[in-house]
């Protein structure tokens, strides 16, 4: 039983039982959660006015997103904001996703924590569906305004009405609905927000839509700004990505709480097939070791079981060497894809990129790091009107969704500044051409706050980020040393190159050779010199590169140490 | 120290080996030469070699001091210049560039001086900011390489020093490349001859000399100084002004007088380590120059002065000059010359060392403005009261 259907089957039990505790516990409930949502807007993520409005449109984008990937639809998605005084703006986001139904469009903006995506093993950009109807209750707790929605199947029926919540009842209040005869497929939602300010620097809007553009190669993205400037972030994908599939629990991401629930409604009539059924890699051989260390019979009602029970089986779980985590759940980018687009977004250079294989932290929870390095070009951030002033861009990311604030206590910057760069041939990170690209997948991603920005520090994640970075780094020092190389012979023909018309016009005055002939001759043999020189940096930078690669795939420190000068021998 | 052989050096009216030889590197052969090296760049370059050309190597490590001739020669060390070098490059475009002025000048019958050639050849390499010389210390380094490579002295390829020096005594000289003019250096006012760069015999001819020794001098204000008290006719004496070290010319027509004319050579500097360096140039010849000590030096020169003994001699205390850092490091330096690794320049270098103390040739002017004239330089000549 997934706990989605635990949640259907409470709420079942709740409205069954009219009378006490019960009633006051519902009450209780959507009182707290519009309630607590209004008290506490800044643990989720609504606060800071440059950040309100970038969490804002990140609501918005990643419902279009997510809807449109379930529907397989290839995402078309239009940002507007208008600024309509002091710290007052209107937002617009539309999309062509499938589009809400009259029952649906309530709950999708006007009900908290009442997301399809809620209490799902799936990985998925947001995690708690509070997001949309999070921006209504913004909006009219700021502005006392409602939000507009348009959203339409594509059946020639188009819904447009405003809702706000009632914060009493956690319910959306809907008026000026309207059905309208009209070809449109997607969603239109329009909201009023006061006290949020818009800036195109680093955290901003602009930079939300930019890294959510390269981390979604297949959505095409066009923004218009207060001011009126339009940018587009064309798709250079245009494939869907793979569905997530939903996934069974791991028992070693389990705990007795967990457990204890599932098995209160659970349909499997004994404790083994409910241990079988219910969770991930649990097969025959399992359940008899896990018999083995227990006092207690596995053939025994679930339903009956003691918290205690319950603690045995997660204390057994423990010594029980299951199979890791199904990965079936992620769904990574793919290194082609990242370079693709950082490539089309970014305009570096170069771009080295890794799809590491899935891992798993803290025993139960799979989770996949991706990596993209690009050099060079128009990577990094730009410091100053002199192009030469440049810092390195760190672009963290969580199931494709951009992470734009809290870097300092991410697990993903600590692992970024505990990489030794310089042997990647990067004197200095902080100023480096460079873009640095993270996405970390699972699907359950340990933010370190529900503001849900920076990725918690476990162990098992540093070490996985590090060995990523360092694998691509490799990649990349490989690249920079040849590009060293080639530069110092670039430079070294050039040295030669410029000479040459003075040396054959005074040979020529000497020997009556011609000229011409001279000059011909003399690049071809700058050229001969040269090229055998690169030919030999490139057969010691592929050795190197090869031998690195075979043992370092888990190993901590080695690494190809790019030689500060050139292979010239002058 | 040792004396030249004399066998080597001709009697007045006869021409040394190396004057035949010299007559005989007419333009004609040094420009076969030149073209040589030239041909060899040439088919390096066609068979896809480096091009490579070979020239003596110079300074410390290829300088030694015979004991034998007196002098500092220069070993059989070659280096290689090639093309494909990054150090060597832009000095083989340069010496490339000095190759063909130099044909040229020798195909034109022109000649220029060192400076004149920087000019010439100076401007900017196509496509850079980069200039083919950035100053004259770069062309007088690759001339100095050409002359190595072909083997001859930058004369022969027409091109010369700036002139530098001044002759003034009862010498006859006739200039066989300027309408064979004729003249007496004892009448051409107190200026004297402007040493030329170029006085090989075919050039500049020494018809006769009346003099019994040669006087160089270091610096112009004693050469005014000695003509005013004429004294060049009242002790027959040829006058040699330096006007500091030495230029070729003015080295090359001493070792003329001295190895021609049998005339001793006796130099006066100022007593400090620049005048003795001055002073061993015209003697046993210069590091740079190490090639053609043999045709440039005067092993048996002599050092008249200005000594430290001078200073108690003449009672000169007080007009002292103190040794500069640079000096005492410099004197330093030259104590471990071979060529002043007798007793007495040991101990003249010492004792300045120790003193402090330098004095100049006009610190004479103290005891009177003709007390050089009259007084310190004829009776220090008489008794031969030199330095070897």
């Amino acid at each position: 039983m997934s706990k989605e259907k635990i949640e259907k089957k409470i709420k079942e039990e709740i409205e069954l039982d009219p009378v006490t505790a019960d009633t006051i516990a519902k009450e209780f409930k959507e009182h707290s959660v519009a309630e607590f949502f209004k008290k506490n807007k800044q643990m989720l993520g609504l606060y800071g006015k440059v950040r309100t409005l970038t969490t804002i449109i990140h609501e918005y984008v990643s419902n279009s997103l997510d809807a449109c990937e379930e529907a397989n639809i290839l995402p078309e998605i239009e940002v507007k904001l208008d600024e309509l005084g002091e710290e007052y703006y209107e937002a617009t986001v539309k999309d062509n996703g499938p589009g809400l139904t009259e029952e649906t469009v309530g709950k999708a903006f006007g009900q908290l924590l009442a997301g399809t995506k809620f209490h799902r093993m799936m990985q998925a950009r947001g995690q708690q569906g509070i997001g949309a109807s999070g921006c209504t209750m913004l909006s009219q707790s700021t502005t006392g305004k409602a939000t507009k929605v348009i959203t339409g199947k594509g059946d020639g029926k188009v819904i447009s009405l405003e809702l706000t919540i009632d914060p009493k009842m956690n319910q959306a209040k809907i008026t000026n609905f309207k059905k309208v005869d009209k070809e449109y497929r997607g969603t239109a939602v329009q909201a009023k927000f006061k006290g949020v300010i818009y800036k195109d620097t680093q955290g901003g809007v602009l930079e939300y839509l930019r890294r959510t553009a390269i981390a979604n190669p297949h959505a095409q993205i066009k923004f218009r700004d207060p001011k009126g400037q339009t940018v587009l972030f064309k798709r250079t994908l245009t494939h869907i990505p793979k569905k997530p599939k939903e996934m069974k629990p791991h028992p070693l991401g389990t705990t007795v709480d967990d457990l204890v629930t599932m098995s209160k409604y659970t349909e499997s009539r004994k404790a083994g097939s409910f241990l079988k059924n219910e969770f991930d890699r649990v097969g025959d051989t399992s359940l008899q070791k896990i018999q083995n260390m227990i006092r207690f019979d596995l053939n025994k009602d679930p339903h009956q079981l003691s918290w205690e029970e319950c603690e045995q089986l997660i204390q057994a779980f423990k010594k029980v060497d299951f199979i890791a985590p199904s990965t079936e759940g992620l769904s990574p980018i793919g290194e082609d894809r990242i370079k693709k687009s950082l490539e089309s977004i970014v305009k570096p250079e170069f771009v080295v990129t890794l799809t590491r294989k899935p891992k798993i932290y803290a025993g139960g929870y799979s989770f996949q790091i991706e990596v993209g390095l690009a050099y060079g070009g128009n990577a990094g951030e730009r410091t100053s009107s002199n192009p030469e002033d440049v810092k390195v861009e760190l672009m963290r990311y969580a199931n494709r969704a951009p992470l734009l604030f809290d870097g300092g206590s991410c697990a993903i910057t600590k692992a970024i500044q505990s990489v030794e760069w310089k042997r990647y041939g990067v004197r200095d990170l902080d100023s480096a051409p460079l873009a640095v690209f993270i996405n970390f997948i699972s699907v359950h991603v340990p933010y370190t706050g529900a503001g849900k920005q920076a990725i918690t520090d476990e162990e098992e994640i540093m070490e996985e980020l590090r060995l990523s970075l360092m694998d691509c780094g490799r990649r990349m020092g490989i690249y920079l040393g040849a590009k060293r190389r080639e530069h110092d012979r670039k430079m070294k023909q050039e040295m030669f190159y410029k000479y040459i018309p003075e040396i054959a016009t005074a040979l020529s005055s000497v020997t009556k050779e011609k000229k011409e002939t001279l000059i011909t001759k003399l690049e071809k043999l700058v050229k001969d010199k040269l090229g055998l020189e690169k030919l030999e940096a490139k057969i010691k930078s592929k050795q190197v590169g090869k031998e690195e690669q075979e043992k370092a795939d888990d190993e901590i420190g080695k690494a190809v140490v790019v030689e500060d000068e050139g292979s010239g021998d002058e | 120290m040792a004396k030249k052989e004399p066998k080597e050096k001709a009697h007045v009216h006869k021409k040394t080996a190396h004057d035949l030889r010299m007559e005989k590197e007419g333009p004609k052969e040094i420009g076969r030469r030149i073209k040589e090296m030239a041909d060899g760049l040439v088919e390096e370059i066609k068979a896809n070699q480096d091009p490579t050309f070979i020239t003596s190597q110079r300074g410390r490590g290829n300088v030694s001091f015979s004991e034998a001739e007196g002098i500092i020669t220069l070993g059989d060390k070659k280096t290689h210049r090639n093309f494909l070098n990054v150090a060597h490059a832009r000095k083989f475009m340069q010496t490339m560039l000095v190759t063909s002025k130099a044909n040229d000048y020798l195909g034109n019958n022109k000649t220029a001086a060192i400076r004149e050639i920087y000019y010439e050849l100076k401007h900017t390499v196509g496509g850079t900011d980069e200039n083919t010389f950035e100053d004259q210390s770069e062309s007088d380094g690759v001339i100095v390489d050409l002359e190595h490579s072909v083997e001859t002295i930058r004369e022969k390829l027409n091109i010369h020093a700036n002139p530098k020096g001044t002759l003034y005594g009862d010498i006859t000289l006739i200039d066989r490349m300027h309408r064979n003019d004729e003249f007496n250096c004892l009448k051409l006012g107190r200026g004297g001859w402007s040493i030329m760069s170029r006085l090989e015999p075919n050039e500049i001819e020494i018809k006769k000399v009346n003099a019994d020794y040669v006087l160089v001098i270091e610096t112009s204000a004693m050469l005014e100084r000695l003509v005013e008290e004429d004294y060049a006719r009242k002790n027959k004496c040829i006058l040699v002004g330096t006007s500091g070290q030495a230029a070729r010319g003015a080295r090359r027509l001493v070792h003329r007088l001295n190895a021609e004319f049998k005339l001793p050579v006796i130099v006066f500097t100022d007593g400090d380590p620049y005048g003795w360096y001055i002073y061993s140039v015209i003697k046993q010849g210069s590091m740079a120059l190490a090639a053609h000590s043999e045709f440039l030096a005067c092993p048996d020169a002599k050092y008249v002065g200005m000594t430290i003994e001078d200073i108690k001699e003449y009672g000169l205390e007080n007009v002292t000059e103190k040794m500069k850092e640079m000096d005492v490091k410099r004197a330093k330096e030259m104590l471990a010359y071979d060529w002043f690794k007798n007793p007495e320049w040991q101990a003249e270098l010492k004792t300045a060392i120790s003193l402090g103390k330098r004095i100049e040739q006009q610190a004479l002017a103290n005891k009177s403005l003709e007390f050089v004239a009259t007084e310190y330089l004829p009776k220090k000549i008489k008794k031969k009261q030199f330095l070897p």
